[in-house]
């Protein structure tokens, strides 16, 4: 993967932003709000980019405003200030070029596999014979050949999630962006889908950026991290992740990766552990006024 | 933030956009009638109806009448309960029987059961037995069929956590069961209420006997237009009072959720 | 559901009789039943044929269906009932998606729909009738006022229901408001709708017979009423019979069609 170019731009803030070759590009992001209880700053002052085929990670503890930053360079919210723009077009609402991989649970019950997966074709006016075909071949990437007339109840957690992963990419999204997609699974199915993401990844050369609290996972699957503060949401750090690619899930037991996970932990802890009291509070504070 | 947009955010500004609305449309029906668009022989303007409604409290005894709808809907109400939660809990703890007559149930559940008012009529006579009987067998189904579903749904973790602490079935049933299964169980009462209701103001109507269904029917007979409609919307006050008081009552036994 | 404990009373032929338990105990519950009906018929116990024998009854009920006119008064009210349920449910669709879309809708309006929803109404029908004249239009439209309430509100409470990341999904794809509904909220709504087209079947069956008994000359009501009215028990019986039985067929039918939609519950 050749390396990007970065350029320090403040010497305070540790934000380092590649140069103008990026695909995505966040810039200087506030988003704030209206709550019962005064305005709440999700996040402030948060810029990045990602350049085409790179896998950025953005890792932070609960309450970071690392959704809300999805919501906003997916185009589901608006009213920030600062602009989020995919090669060079300003994003003002659902961009074509992006595809958002949700944290929950996503799949149409109602819909098999293959229409799961032939959804955003069939938005897109594709014609039929077209979108199944399409379909098919990225059911089959995600390896769930041979499930394409089962429906979701009567699969895995996982393989619902890959179904939610192989219906973005059906899009064939210039951008993909994943908000913890893999939150409900358990830590070993983790790894293999892990696994699962970076062949698809690196077989498409797909541009990713992927929202996590999990610091393994971000370690795994990415080529950069932006580490994040508790709330309000700034960029902490960026660390570079230079483990060999292509990777698999054996890398988990490396030295190298305990230490990226070692580095990013004391920065996070310190976040994690704002968050964590910040909640204890407020918890004790509802049920006061009850 | 301006003026317009503080108001808007007001927590009561829907609530009172939609009382709004409503006399605002009230008020454009007095002006279509007395312009003559409407016809005043078949919507008698909103101003005299509401002056109807003095006369019709009056001299129509509506306060007895509704006694007696209520006093016919209350029986019904407490029959309808005993028997139905009592049903739903009898098909739950005994399975064979659960097993063959629920579908039976759900069948019973719905068919137009106010049909069978002229045999009720026969059997109990032309009294109030008769609507209390109608409106008691339309409403028992739904609430046996709500009991046993609210108890079925009841979460195997919290049965488990009563025989980790080695609950008698008696206690397992009170503490634990029926508690768990009290939301569904309202819902059902809300919904064999609403089916008693509907049948005995219905029954009323159709027999001309008893309360506020039979007022409606005889100053529909005399041709008191404003009168008839005053009468509709007593009925429909009532009705509003009667659900929010259910609502009271189950907030009152149930306070958080 | 059967719990662990209870999965043998499914089981077959345990008693070694050929048949399941349960339908052992349905047969003994008609038997029953039948039993105590013909004794309660013969013994002339209660005022002459209100409980006619089921002989007797059986005979109304061939007579009658075999009776070309019979036809014509169910077309009359199946025909009542389905533009009813056309207008009231389509009607109550609308207006449901209006609510369940918007908090603001919902919190001005909702509360009409739902405090005026168990409100009985045939106390509309007087004004029904001077709108709507004495033939089929006056039973329309209590057929379809009684169907819309319960319609609107299953579907503003099933709009809410929905689980909001599957709208995000729709409109991540960037899905335009007819996609967004068809593919998207109606199908996500299926388990409140059907239920609500369910009560809304029932309570209109109520609403247009109600109808049809207080003032028609044409119908399944009428003609019970006209039983009724020459004490022709049997007959009163078995038209009441057939009506039952078209209900409990319609309702399944629905439940039985909004099962189509998924193959399994998830």
């Amino acid at each position: 993967m050749a390396a990007v170019p970065f350029e320090r731009i403040d010497a305070d803030a540790p934000q380092l932003v590649p140069a103008a070759n990026a695909i995505l590009t966040v810039d200087d992001i506030v988003k704030r709000f209206e709550t019962p209880d005064g305005v709440l700053t999700a996040i402030d002052h948060v810029s990045l980019s990602v350049a085409p085929g790179e896998f950025v990670g953005v890792i932070g503890p609960s309450g970071c405003g690392k959704s809300t930053l999805f919501n906003v360079i997916g185009g589901l919210l608006d009213g920030y200030d600062g602009t989020v723009k995919v090669a060079g077009e300003r994003v003002r609402g659902p961009h074509p070029a992006i595809g958002m991989i949700f944290q929950e649970e996503s799949t149409f019950p109602w819909r098999n596999v293959l229409d799961n997966v032939a959804f955003p074709l069939e938005i897109a006016g594709m014609p039929r014979a077209e979108r199944y075909d399409r379909a098919r071949h990225f059911v089959k990437l995600v390896g769930l050949d041979g499930f394409e007339r089962r429906y979701p109840a009567e699969l895995s957690g996982g393989m619902r999630q890959r179904v939610s992963m192989a219906r973005t990419l059906a899009a064939q999204p210039k951008i993909l962006l994943m908000d913890e997609p893999f939150a409900a699974l358990d830590e070993q199915t983790r790894l293999l889908l892990g696994d699962k993401v970076l062949q698809i990844q690196q077989q498409l050369k797909q541009t990713t950026l992927l929202i996590t609290h999990n610091i393994t996972e971000a370690v795994q699957l990415s080529d950069r991290i932006v580490v994040m503060t508790y709330r309000p949401g700034k960029v902490k750090r960026m660390v570079e992740i230079k483990l060999p690619r292509p990777r698999s899930s054996e890398i988990v037991s490396s030295e190298a990766f305990g230490r990226y996970v070692a580095q990013i932990w004391s920065d996070l802890r310190e976040e994690a552990s704002r968050g964590l009291d910040d909640e204890e509070s407020r918890k004790l504070h509802e049920g006061e006024k009850q | 933030m301006s003026a317009a947009a503080a108001l808007a955010k007001n927590r009561y500004f829907p609530t009172a956009v939609g009382i709004g609305s409503f006399v605002a449309f009230i008020a454009l029906v007095e002006l279509l009638i007395r312009v003559g668009v409407i016809n005043r022989f078949i919507v008698p303007m909103p101003s005299d109806i509401i002056a109807a409604f003095p006369r019709v409290i009056v001299e129509e005894h509506v306060l007895q009448r509704f006694l007696l709808t209520a006093g016919e809907a209350l029986s019904a109400s407490i029959l309808v309960t005993i028997f139905g939660v009592g049903g739903g809990v009898l098909l739950y703890r005994y399975h064979l029987l659960r097993l063959a007559t629920e579908t039976w149930v759900a069948a019973v559940a719905a068919a137009p059961l106010v049909l069978m008012y002229p045999l009720y009529l026969v059997i109990f006579g032309r009294s109030a037995l008769t609507i209390v009987m109608m409106g008691f067998s339309a409403g028992l189904a739904p609430i046996v069929l709500k009991t046993l579903e609210g108890l079925s749904a009841t979460r195997r973790v919290l049965i488990n956590v009563g025989r980790s602490f080695n609950l008698t079935p008696s206690q397992q049933f009170w503490k634990i069961l029926f508690p768990a299964a009290l939301p569904t169980i309202f819902v059902g009462l809300r919904l064999g209420l609403i089916f008693a209701l509907i049948n005995i103001v219905g029954v009323e109507f159709l027999i001309n006997f008893g309360g506020l269904g039979q007022l409606i029917n005889e100053l529909a007979e005399r041709y008191d237009l404003a009168g008839t409609y005053a009468a509709i919307c007593f009925v429909i006050l009532v009705s509003i009072c009667v659900f929010i008081l259910m609502e009271r009552l189950e907030r009152w036994l149930r306070p958080v959720d | 559901m059967a719990e662990t404990g209870r999965l043998r009373l499914s089981a077959a032929a345990p008693l070694g009789l050929p048949l399941r338990p349960v339908t052992v105990l349905r047969i003994a519950i008609i038997v029953a039943v039948v039993v105590i009906w013909e004794a309660v018929s013969a013994s002339g116990w209660l005022y002459r044929d209100v409980v006619p024998s089921l002989a007797a009854i059986g005979k109304a009920l061939y007579v009658t269906l075999s009776d070309p006119t019979f036809y014509f008064h169910l077309g009359t009210t199946a025909y009542e009932i389905a533009i009813a349920m056309v207008i009231g449910g389509l009607s109550g669709l609308a207006v449901g998606i209006l609510l369940g879309g918007s908090k603001f809708m919902s919190r001005a309006y909702e509360a009409y729909l739902y405090y005026l929803g168990p409100c009985p109404k045939i106390i509309f029908f007087p004004i029904m009738i001077m709108w709507f004249g004495v033939g089929p239009g006056s039973k329309v439209a209590m057929g379809a006022i009684s169907c819309f309430f319960p319609v609107a509100l299953n579907v503003a409470g099933g709009m809410r229901e929905i689980d909001k990341v599957l709208i995000r999904v729709g409109k991540s794809f960037r899905a335009n408001t007819w996609q967004m509904v068809t593919k998207i909220y109606l199908p996500a709504m299926r388990h409140p709708v059907i239920n609500g087209v369910r009560l809304g079947l029932g309570v209109a069956l109520i609403g247009t017979l109600l109808a049809e008994t207080k003032l028609s000359n044409r119908g399944i009501g009428f003609l019970v009423i006209q039983a009724y009215s020459i004490f022709n028990m049997p007959q009163m019986y078995a038209l009441l019979i057939i009506l039952f039985v078209i209900a409990i067929g319609a309702n399944t039918l629905i439940d039985r069609l909004g099962g189509l939609h998924d193959i399994k519950r998830s």
